[in-house]
């Protein structure tokens, strides 16, 4: 029987403003799944600038195909995290897709939902 | 109440999915905290896919929670299994199978119901059937519907 094992890592859900030191995510090789308004993209250099609130991130796109990106539409990432020498963080992304139409709120309180019924079932599977 | 769920597709976020336990090993059962499940759903972004035409799509759907393995089977054409029913009905089955591999591009959100297997001890989804979400939210809808369903029907009492 064939495999279907692909030794792929799940992209941890993180905000752009929890993306930043001291939290263990902002770690070089960390796998992350990040959601922001796009606020500039450079076709020569297929870098993006996605923004949330005051935080930002650039994501490296050149791995991306078949994505057209549009100044002001939500985008969703994963990929790996680049720390640059000078602390800079750039995330080189896998996939991505346009998030038009997402409603923010409830996904940001979804995401406090999952982590709490993670940390239960951890704790549960401990005793 | 009887919580056998092993008829029904279970909803599960894929951490809960994949730290299943197999008991006994090599059987196709599958149980989490002792309640037997053969079936399940799973809902997430594609974020690997190796396509053999004829044979099988591999991919993986990653809902931020873990990693799910999957594989659709194309085989229908070579499959004993298929050798033995009706072409015309085992043509459609395929159209249908090769249509839903079509539609698996790196990046879309992919909703997918199947049996639980494994493969090398791991735990993986032998897909049955493959739709592709348009609706931003249905991520995140699905993640609701997971924790809801873990709490009030798949926990021990």
């Amino acid at each position: 029987m064939a495999s279907s094992g692909a030794a792929v890592g799940s992209g941890t859900p993180v905000t752009l403003k929890e993306l930043r030191p001291p939290s263990p995510l902002f770690a070089d090789g960390a796998s992350l799944r990040i959601l922001g308004k796009l606020q500039e993209y450079s076709v020569e250099t297929t870098i993006a600038m996605i923004v949330d609130g005051d935080a930002s991130l650039k994501i490296d796109t050149q791995h991306l195909r078949d994505l057209s990106f549009r100044v002001g539409s939500m985008y969703q990432f994963i990929g790996e995290l680049q720390i640059q020498p000078d602390n800079e963080a750039v995330l080189r992304a896998r996939v991505g897709r346009n998030v038009d139409g997402l409603d923010l709120n409830l996904y940001y309180q979804s995401l406090q939902l999952v982590r709490q019924f993670q940390a239960e079932r951890a704790r549960f599977q401990s005793t | 109440m009887d919580k056998s769920l092993s008829l029904v597709h279970v909803k599960l976020l894929a951490f809960d999915l994949l730290s299943l336990a197999q008991s006994p090993p090599d059987t196709p059962t599958f149980s989490r905290d002792g309640v037997s499940l053969s079936r399940a759903e799973v809902l997430g972004v594609v974020v690997y896919r190796e396509h053999k035409p004829g044979r099988f799509l591999k991919f993986a759907v990653d809902d931020g929670t873990g990693c799910v393995p999957c594989i659709l089977w194309l085989n229908h054409a070579t499959s004993p299994y298929f050798a033995r029913q009706r072409p015309q009905g085992v043509r459609l089955i395929a159209d249908v199978a090769n249509g839903q591999a079509s539609l698996l591009k790196l990046g879309a959100v992919a909703r997918v119901r199947g049996r639980i297997t494994s493969y090398r001890g791991a735990v993986q989804i032998t897909a049955s059937s493959v739709a592709v979400e348009r609706d931003p939210n249905a991520e995140v809808l699905h993640w609701l519907d997971c924790l809801k369903l873990a709490r009030r029907v798949y926990d021990r009492p």
